[in-house]
């Protein structure tokens, strides 16, 4: 039987995770905090609202609970829920206070992690498609972030013999996912590199939640990249939703962000390292060691993120009923 | 890695579509991409161009695999036209598409020959690529105006010790490589090493790298 804490259960992703693991009888309790209400109804599980920035309220609760395996999605990416730097902060906290009062009460066992593919960095001629022995070298605040939080992981690995496992997620996108990455691709006109069209890979977010049940059954111990088949672009994705793409010179990113932002969808650097080289990785060691055979592909993702932007509106099918 | 989009292969060329079915499939985006860059839809609409421009006389056939991971390593001597030869060729005997090691990392044409198929010649790229089961052509260093086999890459000869390798001979149809006749593509037998070897090991690298630049050496001599 194992007590399962699930932080950042007020997200996509944790509350998705919750309801996977209300279906497995190993999980025999189920808590989430998180510093909003989970997005959909669960049956069994417990959700505590914390704020992460109360450090000694989430310390002192954690260490009460006593959870055998955390699921930390108190990972969070900046422009996705709330601006970057609170993210930032807020991922900092949670990711040290969680961590280390589970690891204060003995019981911990093991730990997997929320992070991405932003930790390799901009994708470069030596590794276009990295595996997960890359050397990650970050240059976004979100990158830097994620890498911080595999490293309070890697710590406790080190101090208490736990095993951290750290999922590196290609961007999740869904029709009812926040992302800066989704909103961006969903404007009427969207900015995509002038000279080149690197590729990019993205992921769904019941693969993701189904990639973070299975290490936590199969306490897979390292990181691993988690990426949907395939691959898009820029200039294509904005094609396949319809939209405009507008090619941006170089000089002019900086710009193009901000006009973005004024449209109504904010563009965090790691949106912007994104367009301009591409982001991939390479997923066989998570396929193997997992067993996710039914990944959906980055093209699949992306058509669903489109198909739901032509979803005739609630008020019309409401005026049809009356 | 492999990915079916849209009836799209990353791993086999499918036929051209007509010109008005393609330009549409280009403007509403129906096509993807591989973590590499290539576009196959765009691929498969350059090939008749490639093979009406570079003709080619393929033997040795038999030795190309039909499917799985293989290192194709190749003699070349300005390299422009040799990665094209050996792509129709491949294309030829087995209908599967080649991605040559050497994409130039500048801006636009780089971009290019990506969308066509070429990786970096980075060993952690190829090694990648052998590891989703391509075909892979790697070249030998440039011989420039003289003939013959020129030196193998080691970093790259470490990164493919654990696939097939396949020695392949390109000769131009013409002096300097001008086309007045076909260019001539010949496969060779797989190169294997008399006795058991570690594969990753440099040391390896090295006795595989001397077995190929003479095989290729041999089947450039082949009258």
């Amino acid at each position: 039987m194992t007590r399962v804490l699930v932080t950042g259960m007020g997200g996509e992703l944790g509350t998705r995770v919750a309801q996977l693991l209300e279906a497995r009888p190993w999980a025999s309790e189920i808590v989430g905090v998180d510093f909003v209400p989970p997005r959909r109804r669960l049956r069994r599980t417990e959700f505590r609202r914390i704020d992460p920035r109360d450090r000694e309220k989430l310390a002192q609760f954690v260490e009460t609970y006593a959870p055998n395996v955390i699921a930390h999605f108190g990972v969070y990416e900046p422009s996705s829920r709330m601006t970057p730097r609170s993210a930032i902060e807020r991922t900092d906290l949670c990711t040290i206070a969680t961590l280390s009062a589970a690891a204060r009460t003995g019981q911990l066992e093991y730990v997997v992690l929320r992070s991405g593919l932003e930790v390799y960095g901009p994708r470069d001629a030596h590794a276009s498609i990295p595996d997960e022995d890359v050397v990650p070298a970050p240059r976004t605040p979100y990158g830097v972030s994620l890498l911080d939080a595999e490293g309070v992981g890697a710590g406790l690995r080190t101090r208490s013999g736990t095993q951290v496992c750290a999922l590196r997620y290609a961007p999740v996108l869904g029709s009812h996912v926040p992302s800066p990455l989704g909103r961006l691709l969903r404007l009427p006109a969207v900015p995509v590199p002038a000279f080149g069209d690197p590729p990019f890979s993205v992921l769904h977010p019941d693969d993701a939640a189904l990639a973070m049940v299975r290490a936590i059954e199969r306490r897979y111990d390292g990181p691993l990249n988690i990426v949907g088949p395939g691959a898009a672009s820029p200039w294509q994705a904005a094609r396949l939703g319809g939209r405009v793409p507008v090619p941006v010179l170089p000089p002019f990113w900086e710009a193009a962000a901000r006009i973005v932002e004024i449209a109504g969808a904010a563009i965090a650097p790691h949106v912007v390292e994104l367009m301009r080289h591409g982001r991939t990785g390479e997923c066989d060691r998570a396929i193997d060691a997992l067993g996710l055979t039914e990944l959906r592909s980055t093209q699949e993702v992306l058509r669903e993120l489109f198909d739901w932007a032509q979803i005739v509106p609630l008020a019309t099918a409401r005026e049809a009923v009356a | 890695m492999t990915a079916f989009d849209y009836g799209l292969d990353v791993e086999r060329a499918g036929p051209a579509e007509p010109l008005p079915t393609a330009l549409r499939r280009r403007f509403e985006g129906r096509y993807a991409f591989d973590g590499f860059g290539l576009d196959p839809h765009l691929a498969d609409l350059a090939r008749p161009v490639v093979s009406t421009v570079v003709r080619v006389e393929v033997s040795g056939e038999e030795h190309v695999p039909a499917e799985g991971a293989a290192a194709l390593v190749a003699n070349r001597g300005f390299g422009i036209f040799e990665p094209a030869a050996i792509g129709v060729a491949v294309h030829r005997a087995t209908g599967r598409r080649l991605r040559v090691v050497g994409a130039p990392n500048v801006p636009i044409v780089g971009s290019i020959f990506r969308r066509m198929g070429a990786i970096s010649d980075s060993p952690r790229d190829l090694a990648v690529a052998l590891r989703a089961g391509h075909l892979v052509a790697v070249p030998l260093a440039p011989t420039w105006l003289r003939t013959g086999a020129g030196t193998p890459p080691l970093p790259l000869m470490v990164a493919m010790t654990h696939a097939r390798i396949i020695p392949v001979a390109v000769t131009p149809g013409g002096p300097l490589g001008t086309m007045v006749r076909p260019w001539r593509v010949r496969f060779g037998p797989l190169v294997t090493l008399p006795d058991p070897y570690d594969a990753g090991d440099p040391l390896t690298a090295a006795r595989f790298a001397e077995a190929l630049r003479d095989s290729v050496a041999s089947l450039l001599r082949e009258p």
